[in-house]
């Protein structure tokens, strides 16, 4: 290493727009899962706000900087076959943002919360209320989602310990290990 | 090594395994023993398309027949009804 700071120096990584949209995301999921039967509106109310994250997550993947914009992590698929078989062999680069799998794996999971945000929405139009494959539908992807979630919670778990960093806390504060090996780093 | 990883994901990932049971919406609950002694549901049906109802899906909830329609005024509702008596039960403050 030739990092003068030495290996323990911390970089900003996640800004405050990223970690506040994740937190809020993962708080109206889990309030609409819980409000799934409840009377009242609450369970629309809570869609409409899922929504409202994601469509501003999608706008600061373009317009943000560094570590939070699309670009830095949506990778081709060879590339990111390549990851996973580099994983498989226990040979998986570190990487200060999303690796290839996670940066998929936000994509796939916003993805998700919009299909089951509109098949929701589309449940409370005169047209399609009541109708049982637009409510099978959108159970069917909230457990798609849900599962997604479960595994996004083992591929942070399993990299948290593959590469001895607190992942979840990073995601609360920001900041993760710098690292000079692994390679280009925005400022 | 990579086995403990493994473990430490297949549990972080079984830990939401409860999140995905479900079971009555307890909505609303109707006493209404054996399904045997239950009136058909065509006959629910029946009687609330003749109200000018516009049904989209029966279920069973809670003992209940559970009704997705547009009632006579197209309003959306979700209304349970009594099997045995086929008499409106309200909901959990709606």
């Amino acid at each position: 290493m030739n990092e003068p700071a030495g290996p323990h120096r911390s970089i900003p990584v996640w800004d405050v727009a990223v970690r506040v949209l994740h937190w809020s995301l993962v708080l109206t999921v889990a309030a609409a899962w819980l409000t799934r039967h409840s009377p009242g509106r609450w369970h629309e109310w809570l869609g409409y706000a899922t929504l409202a994250i994601v469509a501003a997550r999608t706008a600061w993947g373009f317009i943000g900087a560094g570590y939070a914009r699309f670009a830095d992590f949506i990778r081709p698929v060879p590339v990111t076959a390549a990851y996973a078989r580099d994983v498989l062999a226990h040979r998986d680069a570190r990487y200060v943002g999303h690796n290839p799998l996670g940066g998929w794996m936000v994509a796939a999971l916003l993805a998700l919360v919009v299909s089951v945000g509109l098949t929701g929405w589309l449940y409370t139009t005169d047209r399609f209320w009541g109708v049982p494959w637009v409510e099978e539908l959108h159970e069917t992807l909230s457990d798609v989602l849900f599962a997604f979630v479960a595994l996004h919670i083992a591929g942070v778990a399993f990299t948290s310990v593959r590469h001895r960093e607190n992942l979840v806390a990073a995601m609360l504060h920001g900041r993760k290990r710098a690292d000079v090996r692994d390679g280009p780093q925005h400022s | 090594m990579s086995r403990r990883i493994t473990n430490a994901a297949l549990a972080a990932a079984l830990s939401l395994v409860p999140f995905a049971m479900a079971g009555a919406t307890g909505l609303a609950t109707c006493d209404s023993g054996s399904p045997d002694t239950w009136q058909p549901q065509e006959k629910l049906t029946a009687m609330l398309k003749e109200k000018g109802w516009e049904i989209r899906n029966v279920k069973v909830d809670g003992g209940c027949y559970e009704v997705y329609a547009l009632d006579e005024k197209k309003e959306r509702v979700e209304a349970y009804f009594h099997p045995v008596t086929l008499e409106r039960v309200e909901t959990a403050s709606e």
